[in-house]
């Protein structure tokens, strides 16, 4: 349905300005107008020329004239068929609902508004590179290839380079380009749209859209990165291949510098935004990551930047290459070059070593440096070989480097220990000289050896904190797995979900279901003191429904209502929202493992929310189907055993009106009485219908109030019918004033359904006899008659659902069956018991119990 | 002839012609009405007897036909419902109806219960306030507060005799428990229902002694108690 109703997206692409793209918009839009479309403009750039200018004033205008942006709101309200939006890459400013005006247009389209829009080739995204290189220019409005490819129509607006040149010179605005850039920029902009009418020809072609291609490339922090991303995805898009972004987070990452996080995730949008899928993997040796995620995942290209194969590795270490090389030999390795942005770009490390662990830490290298120096003089004293003095201070560093958190502490301790042992215990002492030739050797084996222990321990303290880190994210998965899988309403997969969040992020949250396309209340989540005062803004609400209507993630840290204090995700499989989360986002936005892990969770809250429904609803689904069949068989028994006494009804009357007269006295007695027989009997059976619709879902509903047994049994007996008369019915209360809890109306039927069974299997004059008495805290009735009897087999099926007895009924007409079923039924909602046995000589006994009722008279 | 005047309220057209050709069998003067506007319009104008009201009306619930007809008139209502749900009844009685029938019913039925209304009319129309209540074998002192089976002075608890007094004066109306618990504990939760089964069973214990004893009161199962005229 939502297909249908997406409007369509015409894109006039050109590949400089002043060729005329906006007029080119704005006459294809007269054809619509002219057609009965109803067409409005929503922003044209301030600097139109003068043809757009009058081609204009045909136009309705959304939003004051003077206004350079475009109104959103007022435009999904006026709803136009077709909306013309000048400039699809622009920005939008401070304030607006998205940033990127591109987004404003899938918006409108959503809501199946066509739109026609102006792009030139310098705004995609994948080409910024290739003509920032022949132009010289940087634009900063740019817009995802995915934008240009999926939109329905492209019309490219083209114009010899010359004849440009030539229109521009008489005007004030002279031609910023030689001839050879706009011819350059003319081909880049051709070939893009050949490559696009390629690949949706491709795409027709065959589903499967994939080859067997798949490329890698690799995320880093560095300024230069953007544009091996770039690269990588051309040729992504070259290959037709799979497209994957991989960060390997190394344990250094932690102590990365604001500005390089914040850099490395806007490489990582923007390789999203080229269509990679990010993943990130945790490591030290980052060459081995790369190529083990290749394998894993059968990369069959890398791509790398020039930066990354020259850097120098400290002690020499291969380049990371060469070492992929190594690794994945069968790997294509492509290196971009770089370097011209990249001068001198190091990540740095954040300056501020906490200043508490500073001292901290210093004080703790110093105590082990002194009682190292300490044990050494004791050693010395007792004249041990240096060898030991020197395995003390091993020892020492070993220990440093344990103890304090940062490699400086070990370095600085090998440096120390080597100076103090030259100081105090080579001759000669308490100085730094040493006469002994081989000194600098053991001085020199003294600090690798010390260094290198250490490095190798803090190295090891690291990597253990990285697998404990990884450890902690897939034991939360886990759990996440086992509590949403034991959580059995909404409520509970919320709640469990919402733990698992927090544990994993320590932040507020707060969380909305989708009630029927509505947002449900919110649900918070963290400490309350803290949120709820600020969260009842409009703009917060306002983003999580937007999130709900539109399943995209919006507010703080994206692109769509930035200004939002959350990051509102929705909770979906594939298109189908349950729900939406809301994270706050006053720590910072969160960072790409987070988020991965934080997407897991949402993923399988939704998929557990989309389970529990499917279960809801098959079970609403059984009960119908049940309910249904019994529905269906009562019907289908009904309209049976109604068309009996209707057919004697109905004849008699007849046979009545049309020769009355020519009865005698005797034969229309009879036939009244037929008449009132068969009357009564229908409205026996309508009685029980009408308490069989009360049952619901296999439950009676009761209206219960204390009764007196005897009022109940008397009613009843009072209700028999004329048959009854010929038996008699006996009534005894061994127990005086017996008080129940009941639904009077139903007891007076079940007990007429009994009397009226002793009496149907019964002779003419037969007794059936009610019992009424006390039985531990219930009250026992029994309906007692002595007629044949119930054979034992058929003792358990009486009080089955449409189940008649065997046995004839003495006036042959058949019973529907419902009776003893509604009895049971009925007596089971009061919490009694049901039983049918024998009579004592002979006869059938039916018996059930009911809850006595204590009272407290007032009087 | 029967002098009485009837106004016949019901929508469904056999019915109402069973209703009418009893009464005309049984010398009654009737009007009709098919819906509830015209009832009250007939009620105000024509001045009937007794009303005899289906509930099921097309245009507005029956009950609040009977509530408007009480603003201004204490003409017997007797109600005639085809629902099976005691609290339609239950909500008519509370609102002013004297008496009701359940469809279907038969003929006879219908006749007692227009006989009964009569009586309690004449009753009424007489007695008014009287001093001494008297229904068969039963009579009430109001004065000196002592009711009489027979010769024998019957030995109440008060709380009996306050029901038996509040069923004396409102003989052959049906009386919800609700009204009834009112009317005695001046309130009406549940507990009371409880407590006025015994107190009404053991009333009827001392009124009906023995198997031939007439019954003078009528137990309505989920709705009330009546107590009828005795010949």
């Amino acid at each position: 349905m939502e297909k249908d109703q997406k409007g369509q997206l015409k894109i006039f692409f050109s590949y400089a300005e002043s060729i005329g793209k906006t007029a080119a918009m704005l006459k294809a839009a007269q054809g619509q107008q002219a057609q009965g479309l109803n067409v409005a403009v929503g922003c044209i750039g301030t600097r139109a020329s003068q043809d757009v200018v009058l081609l204009l004033r045909e136009f309705d205008r959304i939003g004051p004239a003077d206004k350079d942006g475009l109104d959103l709101d007022q435009a999904l309200k006026k709803r136009p068929d077709l909306i013309l939006i000048d400039e699809l890459a622009c920005s939008n400013g401070q304030g607006s609902r998205h940033r990127k005006r591109y987004q404003d247009i899938d918006e409108l389209l959503k809501s199946g508004i066509d739109v026609y829009t102006t792009v030139n080739v310098g705004n995609i995204e994948s080409l910024h590179d290739t003509v920032a290189d022949i132009t010289g220019i940087r634009t900063w409005e740019r817009i995802p290839d995915f934008v240009f490819d999926q939109a329905d129509q492209v019309e490219l607006i083209d114009m010899e380079p010359g004849e440009l040149i030539e229109r521009l010179k008489g005007s004030e605005e002279d031609s910023v380009f030689t001839m050879e850039q706009l011819t350059a920029l003319r081909e880049i902009a051709l070939r893009r749209c050949a490559d696009r009418v390629k690949r949706l020809a491709r795409r027709q072609q065959k589903s499967g859209f994939h080859t067997d291609e798949h490329i890698l490339v690799c995320l880093s922090s560095a300024p230069s990165n953007a544009k091996i991303i770039r690269t990588a995805a051309r040729m992504a898009r070259a290959f037709n291949s799979q497209f994957t972004a991989l960060f390997v987070e190394t344990p250094d990452f932690k102590a990365a510098a604001a500005q390089d996080r914040e850099r490395l995730r806007e490489n990582e949008s923007l390789a999203e935004q080229l269509g990679a899928n990010i993943e990130t993997v945790y490591g030290d040796d980052v060459p081995y990551q790369i190529a083990e995620f290749a394998r894993l995942f059968g990369i069959t290209k890398i791509v790398l930047g020039r930066s990354a194969v020259t850097r120098k590795y400290f002690l020499g270490k291969m380049p990371l290459t060469e070492q992929l090389i190594s690794y994945v030999p069968e790997t294509d390795i492509h290196i971009i070059p770089d370097q011209s942005t990249d001068k001198g770009y190091r990540p740095r490390k954040a300056k501020s070593l906490q200043g508490l662990n500073v001292v901290e830490n210093t004080a703790k290298s110093g105590c082990i440096l002194t009682g190292a120096t300490a044990l050494s003089l004791g050693f010395y004293r007792l004249g041990f070989t240096e060898a030991n003095i020197i395995m003390v201070y091993i020892l020492g560093v070993l220990l440093t480097s344990i103890v304090t958190s940062h490699q400086i502490y070990s370095l600085v301790s090998s440096i120390a220990s080597v100076f103090i042992f030259n100081f105090l215990f080579t001759h000669p002492r308490f100085s730094l000289v040493a006469y002994e030739t081989g000194y600098p050797v053991t001085f020199v084996v003294l600090f690798l050896t010390a260094y290198i222990t250490g490095t190798l321990a803090i190295r090891y303290k690291e990597q253990a904190g990285q697998s404990a880190k990884i450890a902690y994210r897939t034991k939360i998965l886990f759990d996440t797995n086992q509590l949403l899988s034991k959580a059995g309403n909404r409520a509970e997969i919320i709640q469990a979900a919402a733990k698992q969040i927090r544990q994993l992020l320590d932040r507020n949250l707060v969380i909305f279901e989708n009630a029927d396309g509505h947002l449900s209340q919110p649900c918070f989540f963290g400490e309350k003191s803290s949120m709820e005062p600020s969260f009842h803004m409009d703009k917060e609400l306002e983003t999580a429904n937007w999130v709900l209507k539109n399943n995209h993630m919006a507010g703080a840290g994206t692109d769509t209502l930035s200004d939002a204090r959350y990051t509102y995700l929705a909770l979906r499989v594939s298109d189908r929202v349950y729900g939406v989360v809301g994270i706050e986002a006053a720590n910072g936005p969160l960072d790409a493992a987070e988020h991965g892990i934080l997407l897991s969770i949402l993923g399988e809250c939704a998929l557990s929310l989309e389970n529990e429904k499917n279960v809801r609803e098959k079970e609403a689904a059984a009960i119908l189907a049940e309910s249904e069949q019994l529905r269906a068989n009562l019907l289908r028994t009904i309209s049976h055993d109604l068309r009996t006494p209707l057919t004697t009804i109905l004849g008699n009357a007849s046979s009545l009106i049309s020769n009355g007269y020519s009865f005698d006295k005797e034969t229309k007695r009879q036939i009244y009485s037929d008449i009132y027989d068969d009357a009564m009997w229908l409205i026996n059976l309508v009685e029980n219908l009408l308490y069989a619709t009360r049952i619901e879902g296999g439950r009676m509903s009761l209206h219960t109030s204390t009764e007196l047994l005897s009022d109940i049994i008397e009613e009843a007996i009072k209700h028999m019918g004329r048959q009854a008369a010929n038996r008699q019915i006996k009534v005894i209360y061994e127990d005086d004033m017996l008080l129940v809890r009941a639904d009077a109306k139903l007891i007076v039927q079940v007990i007429a359904n009994m009397v009226d069974n002793g009496v149907k299997y019964t002779e003419d004059g037969m007794t059936v006899t009610v019992t009424a008495r006390k039985k531990g805290n219930m009250a026992e009735i029994l309906v007692a008659d002595n007629g044949n009897g119930i054979p034992d087999k058929e003792k358990e099926r009486v009080f089955e659902k449409f189940y008649c007895g065997t046995s004839k009924i003495a006036d042959n007409r058949r019973s529907l069956g419902l009776g003893l079923f509604l009895c049971k039924a009925i007596v089971e909602a009061h919490g009694g018991t049901i039983a049918v046995g024998d009579h004592e000589p002979k006869g059938a006994v039916f018996s059930f119990t009911l809850p006595l009722e204590e009272v407290t008279l007032y009087e | 002839m029967n002098k009485v005047q009837i106004l016949v309220v019901e929508d469904d057209a056999p019915v109402r012609n069973l209703i009418t050709t009893t009464l005309k069998a049984h010398d009654y003067r009737f009007a009709t009405a098919v819906n509830g506007n015209s009832a009250i319009m007939e009620a105000a104008s024509h001045n009937p007897d007794i009303i005899l009201l289906d509930l099921g009306l097309p245009d507005m619930d029956g009950v609040e036909v009977i509530e408007r007809i009480r603003n201004w008139s204490n003409v017997p209502i007797i109600v005639i419902s085809a629902r099976s749900e005691d609290s339609d009844k239950i909500d008519a009685l509370d609102a002013g109806a004297d008496d009701y029938l359940t469809k279907p019913f038969s003929v006879d039925e219908l006749l007692a219960r227009l006989r009964v209304t009569r009586r309690r009319m004449a009753l009424m129309q007489n007695s008014g306030q009287e001093a001494v209540f008297v229904n068969g074998q039963l009579r009430i002192d109001f004065a000196l507060g002592c009711a009489y089976l027979g010769e024998e002075e019957m030995h109440l608890t008060p709380m009996e005799y306050k029901l038996l007094c509040l069923l004396a004066r409102n003989t052959g109306k049906v009386l919800t428990h609700k009204f009834i618990t009112r009317s005695v504990w001046g309130s009406s939760w549940k507990n009371d229902v409880g407590s006025l089964r015994v107190f009404m069973a053991t009333l009827r214990k001392k009124l009906e002694k023995g198997e031939d004893s007439p019954q003078y009161i009528q137990t309505h199962i989920g709705i009330g108690y009546r107590m009828v005229r005795v010949e």
